[in-house]
């Protein structure tokens, strides 16, 4: 049969985003894939240039709107690296939480999303009802549903509020449980199974090649996670592991990045109690915002010729800033921003993954990596 | 540990043709890292690029980023910066057609197994054309990295093969590199604005500016 060109997207549920996927088909078979992105490109690179270092997190925020928190983590980090801040420990366990809530709340929109995918269409509505147990935690922390700005250079906006650690610690307790029924929906449903397992194969090696990590990495059986191999902020004194999939010989397929990411839902879960017991001062005191155990003095301008970096675990895999201070003439603003956005890079692998397989493989796969176009295009 | 590996690497990289390496101590949060920066020259980063690939084992290539210093000495208009991490990710073992997950302890590994952040800059001369050589066929991952590159900076990978567009439209003009230092945000300060006839405010027009 002769082959031919189809456009899937900007408009189509699987892109899950404004992107377009240009397949080449052979009958059922896909026999090529050009990935077209670029659809939301709002130039944030270019504006952080002429905006100050804290103006900065608010952009950051906006990156991702699955995943805000992760994100304005990630800037503060390398910030934080540029002009040389510590920060104080229990501003870091703060921070700990906001980030593993967030995860959480990223995967849960993930899934929430999968189901319908794979033509499971009651998980979304499940996996929202939990999503919002995380989103009123973030909110009280940050103040509001979707873009927090809850970092600063230097610490945190501000405390847990009174009666925060109970919460969380009900709300997780109860999480822990309701994950076994999402379990029990996904793997008890065979049109599920039958549409994700086998499908999408990813080798270790080859992944790591083509700059692929976080999630998708480690369901092909290596515990390889930023947090783990260069800890940063104060994952290195708490007790866990990053999750591994035992997947088959031929690599990670579809269901293996399923299971990974409910393995990675539980064990934020746990961090997020861990970090609730160990905190310095406790869980349950409050400071007012500015406390110097919340925030440490941080200088608003870079000497010319400093560079800071910092490579951070976002829910989708390894996101990183690279900022260059601008010296006297740039005033308080950065020379060069830089954004590593993993799914930027996830993409064009992803494509490569689904040579071979037939049309109505394509959502499953392109789904299980957990695209998200807001960082994508930046 | 990891700064007696970073120091080890850094002082086997340091011996490579044109290139300088020192590991640097570079804070995250509460505790420190220990980060190995280079520096090389374009002529030479070929070279170090299939050393480190081969030799010293970097897997990863992370992202890589352009930079535009049209104030900077004349040396240094353009700079290109890598960054890499050393993963030591192997594919799992298959035991009787069972894969078994390597479950790595990164405070018990030793040699080429301890994760290291590597950081290489390449100084470019005052030029229009600005290039370095692709490390594409090494790094896949380093593939989007340098279209993008090439696309928001103008800078060129000698021997990258399908450079086209990704970020901006298709149809963008060539020669057109919005993080160019001569691109601005912004032309007019908000004090120039107008209001018209009806009220609207207005900006004065960007005829003959340099878009």
């Amino acid at each position: 049969m002769a082959e031919m060109w189809i456009s899937m997207g900007p408009q189509h549920p699987m892109t899950h985003g404004l992107w377009t996927l240009k397949i080449k088909v052979d009958g059922e078979t896909v026999v090529d894939t050009v990935p077209d992105l670029g659809y939301i490109h709002r130039g944030v690179e270019k504006i952080c240039e002429s905006r100050d270092f804290t103006q900065i997190t608010t952009y950051c925020d906006r990156l991702c709107y699955a995943s805000a928190n992760t994100w304005s983590h990630s800037y503060i980090y390398a910030a934080e690296d540029l002009l040389g801040v510590e920060v104080p420990e229990r501003a870091e366990y703060i921070r700990l939480i906001a980030v593993e809530l967030q995860r959480i709340a990223s995967h849960l929109m993930w899934m929430g999303a999968y189901g319908p995918d794979t033509g499971n269409l009651s998980v979304m509505v499940w996996c929202l009802r939990e999503r919002e147990m995380m989103m009123d935690l973030l909110q009280e922390l940050g103040g509001s549903r979707m873009h927090y700005n809850f970092p600063r250079i230097g610490g945190v906006k501000r405390d847990l509020p009174h009666g925060f650690a109970q919460r969380a610690r009900s709300k997780l307790e109860l999480f822990l449980q309701r994950i076994q029924e999402y379990e029990a929906l996904f793997d008890e449903s065979t049109v599920f199974l039958v549409r994700t397992q086998g499908v999408g194969y990813a080798k270790a090696e080859e992944m790591v090649n083509h700059g692929v990590s976080g999630p998708n990495l480690r369901a092909a059986g290596v515990n390889y996670d930023v947090r783990w191999a260069h800890p940063y902020s104060v994952y290195s004194e708490l007790d866990w592991e990053p999750p591994v999939e035992r997947s088959s010989i031929k690599g990670a397929d579809c269901y293996d990045r399923y299971r990974v990411r409910v393995e990675e839902m539980r064990i934020s879960a746990l961090l997020t109690l861990q970090a609730l017991d160990k905190m310095p001062g406790g869980s349950d005191t409050y400071h007012e915002p500015g406390d110097p155990k919340l925030l440490a003095k941080a200088p608003s301008r870079a000497p010319e010729g400093t560079s800071g970096y910092h490579h951070f675990e976002d829910s989708r895999g390894e996101s990183m800033f690279y900022i260059a201070g601008g010296g006297e003439a740039r005033g308080k603003n950065p020379y060069r921003v830089s954004i590593r956005s993993p799914m930027f890079i996830t993409i064009p692998y992803a494509s490569k993954c689904m040579i071979g397989y037939k049309v109505a493989d394509i959502p499953a796969i392109m789904g299980s990596f957990d695209p998200c176009i807001g960082e994508t295009d930046r | 540990m990891q700064k007696e590996a970073a120091e080890k690497t850094a002082s086997a990289i340091s011996r490579i043709k044109g290139s300088e390496a020192e590991v640097v101590e570079r804070s995250s949060g509460t505790s420190p890292r220990w980060t190995i920066s280079v520096k090389c020259n374009p002529e030479n980063w070929r070279g170090l690029a299939e050393k480190l690939h081969s030799t010293h084992q970097v897997d990863y290539c992370s992202m890589i980023t352009g930079i535009h210093w049209p104030e900077g000495p004349s040396e240094k208009k353009w700079e290109v910066v890598y960054h890499f991490l050393r993963t030591g990710v192997k594919n799992p073992p298959e035991i009787d057609g069972v894969q078994q997950p390597i479950i790595t302890d990164p405070t018990s590994v030793k040699g080429k197994m301890v994760p290291l952040e590597i950081e290489v800059s390449i100084a470019i001369p005052d030029t229009r054309t600005p290039s370095v050589p692709s490390i594409q066929d090494l790094w896949v991952g380093a593939d989007w990295n340098e279209k993008e590159t090439w696309d928001l900076v103008g800078i060129d990978f000698e021997g990258h093969e399908g450079m086209r567009r990704v970020l901006q439209p298709h149809e963008t003009p060539t020669g057109y590199h919005p993080l160019q230092k001569h691109h601005n945000l912004r032309y007019h300060g908000f004090e120039e604005m107008y209001d018209d006839a009806q009220g609207f405010s207005r900006k004065p027009d960007d005829v003959g500016k340099v878009k």
